[in-house]
């Protein structure tokens, strides 16, 4: 019943509630010049207004009605910019990611700005989507804060009939949403002895006992047993893309692209076949740490403390389970006949691991990003199970990082000892710089469990840097973007030979060049026929040939660094004639010559 | 819909008002013996083009207004429109109230003839209502949605025009990768409304000749030797002159890949676009059914091969769990029985691999029993155990290649096939054009789709009939002390297909069924009886929420249970039971 219009008109009136509490709180000053959306849109069109560089359009609106901006970057003095070698930056497509949409903000000033000659902005675009999830990211600017990126597609979380009946409750009044501790003798979790601020899990193995639960903040609003098991906030858009989809998982939506934001951004970039490189502001990090020699990406880091709270709901779904206990079925191999199609084992199976033929082009952007931003550390890195960057490489074929895209706060590599991992090495990290991310445990009273325990980690802070660094963030990361353009494919006819041999009968060859870092296409997105190979066409009819390459030349991937390819046509036609030769790279530009038979 | 087919069908309405008040002499006359008697007079014997099936469908509707709405789910690309009709009787609750059937149609837009057998199934559910005790028991129980053609782009331009390529939907895809988008199809190039094949005389030089059987047939030579003719392919030109025929005509994806179970990109999954549901067709009907929870049984009719299929597509993607598959088993092997030539298979074992199809995502994502029948057989043609005999005897008239000849000769005199005849070819020169129309083979004779409309229908009846039907039995009140009472009632699913399925529990897809109290003052506990009949143990329900019990596993095919409660209070206690897909029920008993 997710369309019912009762309950819809109930979370309606619900929410207005809520952000009419919120008005009395003050906004943090950590958050004072992170923008909300009409703060954004505001800049947005300051920065594009005045340019004629800059355009900024709408892909669509969000469940709320909010705008989703891109901004097209281009010198209107080049190629039609749809022919143009593009990059593609998306920001804050999970919500608590407001960093995210900063740094697209910043890059978009920066690219504009006079400090863009790397970008050659005459030959390439560059399409800004700064903000992805605005319903999602202003939920940041509402009391209480939580670390949920949903956008705001109603959703029954916990599947029992109720929409966002039970969502996180500010018991300590201090604005955000962290974790309780409860004194059980049941309980699985222990006091850290190294940092009593942590939690750790009792190990049983060593003679350690349990002496504590952990639950999120909040109350069983619903009377069911649980707590904060069906919160408003629905789709984390970073999670419900199509590569490594998270299929059946509470955040990722009923299906792939099933949001209105997910799908304006895919229908955008099916429609923009010249974009040759994606980058994302994210949960996510490729850039830090590139695919290491299988292809693989860096393990996730996550909050232990977190965890251990989101684990107190995992008995939801054993409540309600009667009869006879789930069998998987033997497969019954009804209608066996002979055929590879039909043997189980065969199938293609798509890709899950960077191709070994494009991890030198993974390693050296990743060179140029730590190079630029001086990022060697990251606080958190999500698994990118249905990352939209993921998308972009698996099956759109082209080169895609995602970073989040600022450093651990004091990071210490060299350090090894206990406070280097887990919870204690943000603790540590966040503690030395002076950034107050942890909310120290304090007792209060809760109406089911009696006496908790309230404290962890601030969900803003622990994702977001100090509004103050975001300035010369951005700045960096609208570097890097131009590098980038840089590094894209850029094809071109270099030479071209005309010999004749009597009797209207000539040799026409051509030869073309990538001049860029990366190839025409990268190796999976010939794998995955994602990217159109070269074309050269010679501008005749198809009977002139009379041997040689065929009218239309294909070739699959052109490398780049300066590598040629020489198309040879022997053909007929009339001496002193002109003829047009064509050449088109999807993601690498186009070019054109006319030679004369002579 | 655009302007001149919004005329063609306006006035086609006006004719068919003025023809349907002509019936009423008509039906006057049929009284002297015809048997059944008939409020609509239909044939059977055409395939229909889009703006005919609307025609049809808005002519039933009139007929048949208190069961009958039709409406239009959105548009094609095309801008077509895609007609649904739910038939339901509003006298036995609104249609959102009782479990449904979706029947859905030629996805592709060349396997037509399921539209055919979804009218079919309207007209006959209605016109044998009131004379057929168990349709009118179907009907009254039951709702169905009834989709003809999920492709209408792709039916009309099978056959309006060529047919050749009409498996696609209509949105330009660039299928040879120069940045252009169908801009190289087949051309009719000798105007006779078929896309013939290609030969050319190449003496000594090809690889083909021409049978000795008949010479209207080509054979392969065989290895080391040469034959005098080549095939070229089917008809047409370089459009786009890049030097290549034929090489990206309208279309070329897959409709029926575009779904949101076991989605796979293009490399792995040819045709199935860049996401799920971006076809509007896809949306329009997923966007039907998530809004209509009660939707419990699935069919999509395809052609053909004579299959009675289930998902899942693919085997990689894991079998389900052994509850489902019972309920699938008893349904399609029933349903061999009543479609003689066809085989109940699992998609990918008996067809081969589909990942995205419809009735994956329907079983998956939606928690609804699914089958897609592949309508026809070519067992058909020759259907008797003498004639296949015949058939497998290489010197017999109807063996091999030779049969589709005869049976065109003999029972369709010669309407399904084109004499090869001399053409120029602007790039080819003298060639040679034949072949077969676009009717032959995939698609039934016109004579026999009696049989196949029916004996189909039949079956989705036979799958409506199992989807689940809740209700409540017998129920007992005793005092067990003060004002403490200990009350039962026994709670029926009384068809094969559980409330929700186990693939939906795991999936999360389907709400709960709940059990809710009203009456009594204190719930005190709750339970499941395991036997009526002799003392035992009582399964108790440990939920904070005694007067809202979830039930995630939902109810059983065919069973009863017991539920028990100990209750404190007086006057009436009603209990209800509520499923998405198998109703709602409630009984109510006296505390005294």
């Amino acid at each position: 019943m997710r369309n019912d219009g009762k309950s819809g008109r109930w979370v309606a009136i619900a929410s207005t509630l809520l952000s009419l509490a919120a008005m009395p709180l003050s906004v943090s000053g950590q958050n004072a010049s992170y923008l909300d959306f009409d703060g954004l849109t505001r800049e947005l069109r300051s920065i594009t207004g005045g340019s004629n560089l800059a355009s900024l359009r709408s892909l669509g609106t969000s469940h709320q009605g909010r705008d989703i901006w891109v901004v097209t970057i281009a010198d209107p003095s080049g190629p039609p910019v749809a022919q143009r070698p593009g990059i593609l930056v998306v920001g804050n497509l999970s919500g608590d990611h407001l960093v995210g949409s900063q740094l697209a903000l910043e890059a978009v000033r920066y690219l504009v700005g006079a400090g863009a000659s790397e970008a050659d902005l005459a030959q390439h675009v560059i399409y800004v989507v700064p903000r992805l999830n605005p319903d999602g990211a202003e939920a940041m600017f509402a009391s209480p804060r939580t670390g949920a990126g949903g956008n705001a597609l109603a959703f029954d979380d916990d599947n029992d009939g109720r929409l966002d009946e039970d969502g996180p409750n500010d018991l300590n009044g201090d604005g955000v949403i962290t974790v309780m501790r409860v004194a059980d003798p049941m309980g699985p979790y222990m006091v850290d002895p190294d940092e009593p601020r942590l939690m750790k899990h009792a190990d049983a193995a060593a003679g350690e006992t349990g002496t504590h639960s952990i639950y999120w903040e909040g109350l069983d609003d619903d009377g069911d047993g649980f707590i904060n098991e069906d919160a408003s906030g629905g789709v984390d858009l970073d999670r419900s893309f199509q590569h490594d989809y998270p299929y059946w998982e509470r955040d990722a939506g009923p299906n792939m692209v099933s949001e209105p934001e997910a799908r304006a951004l895919m229908d955008f970039v099916v429609a923009s076949g010249n974009i040759a490189a994606v980058v994302t502001f994210g949960h996510s990090d490729n850039l830090v740490t590139p695919p290491n020699g299988r292809g693989e990406l860096a393990d996730g880091i996550g909050i232990d403390l977190n965890t251990f709270a989101t684990a107190s709901n995992d008995d939801l779904w054993d409540v309600g389970v009667y009869g006879v206990p789930r069998q998987q079925g033997g497969l019954r191999l009804r209608g066996a006949q002979p055929g590879s199609d039909n043997d189980p084992n065969s199938g293609r199976r798509p890709s899950m691991t960077v191709h070994a033929a494009d991890q030198e082009y993974y390693k050296a952007v990743s060179d140029a990003y730590r190079d630029i931003t001086g990022i060697t550390e990251i606080a958190l890195n999500r698994e990118a199970h249905g990352a939209f960057f993921q998308f972009a490489y698996f099956q759109f074929g082209v080169p895609a990082f995602s970073t989040p895209g600022w450093a651990l706060p004091s990071g210490d590599e060299e350090d090894d000892s206990p406070a280097a991992k887990g919870d204690a090495r943000l603790l540590a990290a966040f503690e030395r710089a002076g950034r107050d991310a942890f909310v120290p445990w304090a007792t209060a009273q809760h109406a089911d469990l009696g006496a908790v325990e309230i404290g962890g980690f601030r969900p803003d802070i622990i994702m977001n840097p100090p509004a103050s660094e975001l300035a010369d963030l951005g700045m960096k990361h609208g570097q890097f973007v131009a590098r980038l353009s840089g590094m894209l494919a850029r094809v071109r006819i270099v030479n071209t030979e005309v010999e004749a041999h009597g009797g209207g009968v000539f040799t026409v060859s051509a030869d073309v060049v990538n001049t860029g870092r990366f190839p025409s296409a990268i190796q999976h997105g010939v794998v995955a026929r994602a990217v159109d190979p070269v074309t050269v066409q010679i501008q005749i009819d198809p009977e002139s040939i009379l041997t040689g390459a065929a009218k239309t030349h294909q070739i699959t991937s052109l490398d780049g660094s300066g590598t040629r390819g020489r198309v040879t046509w022997v053909i007929k036609g009339d001496p002193g004639s002109t003829i047009e030769i064509r050449l088109r790279a999807q993601k690498g530009g186009s070019d054109s010559v006319t030679v004369t038979l002579r | 819909m655009n302007a001149m087919k919004m005329t063609r069908l306006a006035s086609a309405v006006v004719t068919l008002t003025a023809a349907t008040l002509l019936t009423v002499p008509a039906l006057s006359a049929q009284q002297r013996g015809s048997d059944p008697e008939h409020r609509l007079n239909l044939t059977w014997d055409r395939w229909l083009d889009h703006d005919e099936i609307g025609e049809r469908m808005q002519l039933m509707q009139r007929t048949w207004p208190d069961f009958l709405t039709l409406e239009s789910i959105g548009e094609s690309y095309g801008g077509r429109e895609m007609w649904l009709m739910t038939i339901n009787n509003p006298r036995t609750g609104a249609a959102s109230s009782k479990a449904a059937m979706f029947i859905e149609a030629n996805v592709h837009g060349n396997e037509i003839q399921g539209a055919e057998v979804s009218l079919y199934t309207i007209w006959y559910l209605m016109e044998n209502y009131d004379r057929i005790a168990e349709v009118k028991r179907l009907v009254d129980e039951r709702v169905f949605h009834v989709l003809p053609t999920v492709n209408p782009d792709g039916r009309d331009y099978f056959l309006d025009g060529t047919g050749s390529g009409a498996r696609t939907g209509h949105i330009p895809v660039d299928s040879d990768g120069d940045g252009l988008f169908d801009e190289d199809g087949a051309n009719d190039l000798n105007g006779n409304g078929v896309i013939e094949q290609i030969r050319k005389y190449v003496p000594g030089q090809g690889s083909y000749r021409i049978s000795l059987e008949d010479p209207r047939m080509m054979e392969a030579v065989g290895p080391g030797q040469v034959g005098d003719w080549e095939l070229l392919g089917s008809e047409g030109i370089d459009d786009d002159g890049d030097g290549r025929v034929n090489e990206d005509p309208i279309g070329g994806y897959d409709p029926n890949r575009n779904y949101a179970a076991d989605w796979q990109p293009n490399y792995i999954q040819g045709g199935s676009m860049n996401y799920p549901f971006q076809l509007p067709e896809a949306r329009a009907i997923n966007d039907f059914m998530v809004a209509r929870p009660n939707i419990a049984g699935f069919q999509s009719f395809h052609n053909s091969g004579g299959m009675i299929l289930r998902p899942p597509g693919s085997a990689w993607y894991g079998d389900y769990p052994a509850s489902d598959i019972r309920v699938y088993d008893e349904i399609g092997e029933t349903g061999e029985r009543m479609l003689p030539y066809y085989n109940y298979y699992v998609i990918w074992r008996g067809l081969y691999t589909v990942h995205g199809g419809s009735i994956d995502w329907t079983n998956d994502g939606l928690g609804i029993v699914s089958f897609s029948n592949e309508l026809w057989n070519g067992g058909q043609y020759f259907n008797s155990p003498l004639l296949q005999g015949q058939q497998q005897d290489a010197t017999s008239p109807i063996s091999g290649q030779k049969s589709r000849f005869f049976f065109d000769d003999l029972l369709e005199h010669g309407d399904e096939y084109v004499e090869w005849a001399p053409f120029d070819h602007p790039e080819y020169g003298a060639v040679e054009m034949g072949g077969w129309k676009k009717l032959s083979g995939r698609v039934n004779p016109r004579f026999l789709s009696m049989e196949l409309f029916h004996r189909n229908m039949a079956f989705t009846l036979y799958h409506a009939d199992m989807m689940p039907k809740m209700s409540m039995g017998e129920t007992s009140v005793e005092r067990v002390g003060g004002d403490l009472w200990r009350v039962r009632v026994d709670i029926t699913n009384e068809r094969l297909i559980p409330t929700i399925t186990a693939e939906a529990r795991d999936n999360r897809v389907v709400a709960p069924d709940l059990i809710t109290v009203s009456g009594g003052s204190e719930i005190v506990a709750a339970g499941w009886v395991g036997s009526k009949l002799r003392p035992g143990p009582t399964d108790m329900i440990d939920q904070h929420d005694l007067r809202r019990i979830v039930l995630r596993t939902g109810a059983p095919g065919r069973a009863t249970k017991t539920l028990e409660y100990l209750v404190r209070g007086s006057g009436t206690l009603t209990i209800q039971y509520a499923s998405q897909k198998g109703g709602t029920v409630s009984t109510s008993v006296q505390l005294r």
